[in-house]
């Protein structure tokens, strides 16, 4: 994509209202093998511009999948017109937002258009391999995803930026059975940041995790329910980001603030023990580039890291620069759209949960009576923080040492009240990003922590 | 539409030059208005022009497919190529295939063109009739929508359907406070092609939000029953979802986990239930006209009277696996009511569990489930006994189907389902 055709484009935005301006290609390469099965070979490409004009308080926003001249201009003029719809009949008398410093920021990639063959050879060699050396299992499915989001972005002030963010995946999925027959599935993902050809050379790369997750699949397989009821668990770093991204982190986002989350009665008193600090990183963490980085949001804000809890303390939120003037707080950047037709919403980046200092063979090694769970397959949150996350894999702790593997169960709890549980911090973190958080739209995040020891309701059977 | 037709045409033919043996083509255009409201306020008001151009080729046994939200003449040119690119890369796969040519039609239906000042009046009545009727709930976020879509599928068997067709969507989400004690967020969503009726007086919403200023005051289950488990129609949606793709979708037969393998025919599940995937029902709006395989839709019987009768199979499924393909691909439930009105049904239940809501983890392949009940009441000797907080259900989908206790004899019509509420034995339900 091409700046000039944006940039000329200042000229047409209205004086006394907020304006951005944005061309956007969103790619996804997928293939899928279920049995040696080739159920899924797709090529998927969206492009096009919006507009979003902000004034009397109200947003106005159109897009069209085009990238003309003709096409800016309608988007521009269609946008226009729906704030001034808005603002007949529900107008809020207010001004322009705050002013941002000018700036340019170009941090878009090269990015290589893997062939759709590469993708195939890939998969099936590593299908293959599954089903040479594990002739028992029930089911087998390797997908391979690679998605991009290119985004060039121009606004009334603020920073106008060119950005990308590629994205690689192999996903493993095993079925086993029970002794009585019944499926037991794990799985697992190898991947992150960067294109295809960039993150994978050779499929023999993913034996590794093929012969791990497969041993895991076999102890499941003679696994046992976890028991009902409160008890101490060590959470892995996995779990911890979950915990971070979906019980917190979507409390503290401005906008579910404002929409009654818990965490509007919260700010500036402590819902966590002190061991816990968390922020939601922009690119950089603990000195290494974080598994998304987003260095400006499509606000024009640069992004910087929000500090949400410090040392157990609720500090600060997420913002757009709507809620960020509301809060009186400086946004960071957290105003992301995922396709072209979207407007931009306050979203999370790279939410984690920082390392302590305990090592984790000291946790397990201080539960008499407990779990360790260690892999998710789903987490959802309430408003209210109440938490419930799927947990597929994990193993018992009795007296201070790993026991059987389990079977699948559900944890739950509410996450001001659960964190404040939180006496032990591993030194060690994790960081997801392979997943879609969904909030009206999906988006790529990344999510991470250390393994933490704490009391939260498991489900059991 | 003869535009669209004429790009499908187009598209084909540029799929066989590239090589293709077999080929079919998506084409179509829409135009989406949407208001929202965000926080109790009017926030965004928003107007979409897309596009898209789908494209599948088959060679040599070979697939690809190629998706692009642009139809030019240029991009049809490259997207076929690069279709055949795809699919040369591919492996072999017999089973894939195309629908034959039946009967090519037009079809038009719902309400294409928007009146968006009548739209946002129905939507501010609402916000108004909240305010007044529910003055604890606040309105999260609203989205209410219309869109018009011009659609057409060809293939080169000759198959060509096109279809217009517009509808109103409104998906609420919201919680009730009171000081600083709020309930759990609930949502509630309906499709309809007429602005004629308040929009507080469609699908669930005055139930829905009824209920969320019943929840802001919780209790909590001590210990742990085995009770009975009704679930609302909106989250019946949500079990019959992952029963069928566990037991009667594609993905399951082929993976071979389906316990449902090889049962056409058989018992799975009591005798009340009839379960139907109905998109010509006059209650649907916008219902599925052709598959998405190119095949006309149908109205089908996935159960009856407790028998499997279908599996959600594709034309793939249907060659590869050698079952029946679904007569339609549509999530357009419609479970046959029962005979008891939902008090007479709560009445009937000694400790048992109302679900609005389910927060949980992905069920197991084998049924097994466990999650948190959300927007739910206890049930006690036949009577709402308050609002849950912090409550676990757990049970098996298969099992369930196989107890159920009662069905209640109103459906809730949400435009894109008909169910009503329906009663489930032996659910383990868990406090702290």
């Amino acid at each position: 994509m091409t700046d000039c055709l944006l940039t000329e484009k200042k000229a047409l935005f209205s004086d006394g209202a907020n304006t951005e301006l944005r061309l956007q290609r969103n790619r996804n390469r997928r293939v899928s093998f279920l049995n040696g099965n080739p159920v899924g070979n797709v090529r998927t490409e969206t492009k096009g511009v919006s507009a979003r004009v902000y004034a009397d308080g109200v947003y106005g926003f159109a897009s069209m999948a085009e990238d003309s001249c003709e096409a800016v201009e309608s988007v521009l003029r269609a946008a226009s017109e729906n704030a001034a719809f808005l603002s007949r009949h529900a107008g809020r008398g207010k001004g322009m937002l705050p002013p941002l410093a000018p700036g340019k920021l170009d941090t878009a990639l090269a990015l290589n258009d893997v062939e759709q063959r590469r993708y195939i050879e890939y998969a099936k060699e590593v299908d293959e391999y599954i089903k040479k050396t594990y002739p028992d299992l029930l089911s087998r499915s390797v997908v391979l995803s690679a998605d991009s989001i290119e985004k060039q972005i121009v606004v009334s002030n603020g920073t106008d930026s060119c950005s990308s963010l590629p994205r690689s995946y192999v996903y493993l999925f095993l079925t086993g059975e029970t002794k009585d027959g019944r499926p037991v599935e794990l799985f697992d993902v190898v991947g992150g940041f960067g294109t295809f050809d960039v993150n994978f050379k050779s499929p023999a790369d993913c034996f590794p995790t093929v012969d791990k997750l497969y041993r895991r699949l076999r102890e499941k397989c003679e696994g046992v329910y976890p028991e009902a009821g409160e008890k101490t668990v060590i959470l892995g770093g996995i779990l911890s980001g979950m915990l971070a991204h979906e019980a917190v982190g979507h409390t503290v986002e401005a906008d579910l603030v404002l929409a009654g989350s818990v965490a509007a009665h919260s700010l500036g008193k402590r819902v966590a023990s002190e061991k816990i600090t968390m922020v939601d990183f922009a690119h950089t963490a603990l000195g290494e580039r974080v598994p998304l980085p987003i260095y400006s949001d499509d606000e024009g804000t640069p992004a910087t890291d929000a500090m949400l809890i410090q040392e157990g303390i609720l500090t600060g939120y997420m913002n757009s620069r709507e809620t960020a003037e509301h809060f009186g707080m400086t946004p960071t950047g957290n105003a992301r759209a995922f396709l072209f037709s979207d407007e931009p919403l306050i979203r999370m980046r790279n939410t984690a949960i920082l390392p302590g200092s305990d090592k984790l063979e000291e946790m397990i090694a201080s539960v008499e009576d407990g779990y360790y769970f260690l892999d998710t397959n789903n987490g959802q949150a309430d408003t209210t923080g109440e938490f419930m996350f799927g947990v597929t894999g994990g193993y018992e702790i009795k007296k201070g040492k790993l026991g059987r593997a389990i079977l699948d169960t559900t944890i739950s709890g509410v996450a001001f009240e659960m964190l404040k549980t939180v006496d032990m911090v591993s030194d060690r973190m994790v960081w997801a990003s392979s997943g879609m958080c969904g909030k009206k739209q999906p988006m790529p995040v990344g999510m991470g922590g250390p393994a933490l020891r704490c009391r939260v309701t498991v489900g059991g059977r | 539409m003869e535009e669209l037709k004429k790009t499908a045409k187009e598209a084909l033919e540029a799929l066989k030059k590239e090589g293709a043996d077999r080929a079919k083509c998506d084409v179509g255009e829409s135009v989406t208005h949407e208001f929202n409201v965000d926080g109790g306020n009017f926030s965004l008001f928003r107007t979409l022009f897309d596009r898209h151009l789908i494209l599948t080729a088959i060679k040599d046994g070979k697939k690809g497919t190629v998706r692009q939200n642009r139809y030019d003449a240029e991009t049809v040119k490259e997207a076929a190529k690069s279709c055949l690119e795809t699919a040369a890369s591919a492996q072999a796969d017999e089973a894939w295939d195309i629908a034959p040519l039946t009967e090519n039609r037009d079809f038009e239906d719902g309400v294409p063109t928007p009146d968006l000042d009548r739209l946002f009046f129905r939507c501010k009545e609402l916000m108004e009739d909240i305010g007044k009727r529910f003055p604890k709930v606040l309105m999260e976020q609203m989205i209410v929508s219309h869109t018009e879509e011009k659609s057409v599928h060809a293939n080169t068997n000759g198959v060509l359907f096109s279809r217009r067709q517009g509808e109103y969507r409104v998906s609420l989400m919201f919680s009730a406070h009171e000081g600083e004690k709020t309930s759990s967020f609930f949502g509630s969503d309906f499709v309809t092609d007429s602005l004629e009726k308040p929009f507080l007086s469609c699908g669930s919403v005055k139930k829905d939000l009824s209920d969320a200023e019943k929840q802001i005051e919780t209790v909590g289950v001590n210990g742990k029953f085995e009770g009975v488990m009704i679930l609302t129609p909106s989250c019946l949606t949500e079990f019959l979802y992952y029963t069928l793709e566990n037991f009667a979708g594609e993905g399951a037969l082929l993976s071979g986990t389906s316990p449902w393998k090889g049962k056409i025919g058989e018992k799975v599940a009591s005798e009340e239930l009839t379960l139907s995937v109905n998109p010509f029902d006059p209650r649907i709006v916008g219902g599925e006209r052709v598959t998405s395989d190119g095949f006309p839709a149908e109205n089908y019987d996935l159960i009856r009277d407790g028998v499997l009768l279908n599996f959600m199979a594709s034309l793939y499924g249907e060659k590869k696996l050698g079952v029946k393909r679904a007569p339609n691909s549509s999530g357009n439930f419609v479970l046959r009511p029962g005979d008891k009105s939902l008090e007479e049904l709560i009445a009937s239940v000694e400790k048992g569990i109302l679900v609005g809501r389910f927060s949980g983890g992905e069920p197991s392949s084998n049924g097994d489930f466990s999650g948190v009940a959300k927007n739910s009441f206890l049930i006690e000797k036949g009577k709402l006994a308050g609002a849950l907080s912090e409550t676990m259900i757990s049970g098996n989908l298969a099992d369930m189907l196989k107890r159920i206790s009662g069905i209640s004899d109103t459906p809730v019509v949400n435009g894109d389902t008909a169910l009503p509420y329906v009663a489930f034995e032996g659910i383990t339900v868990s406090g702290k």
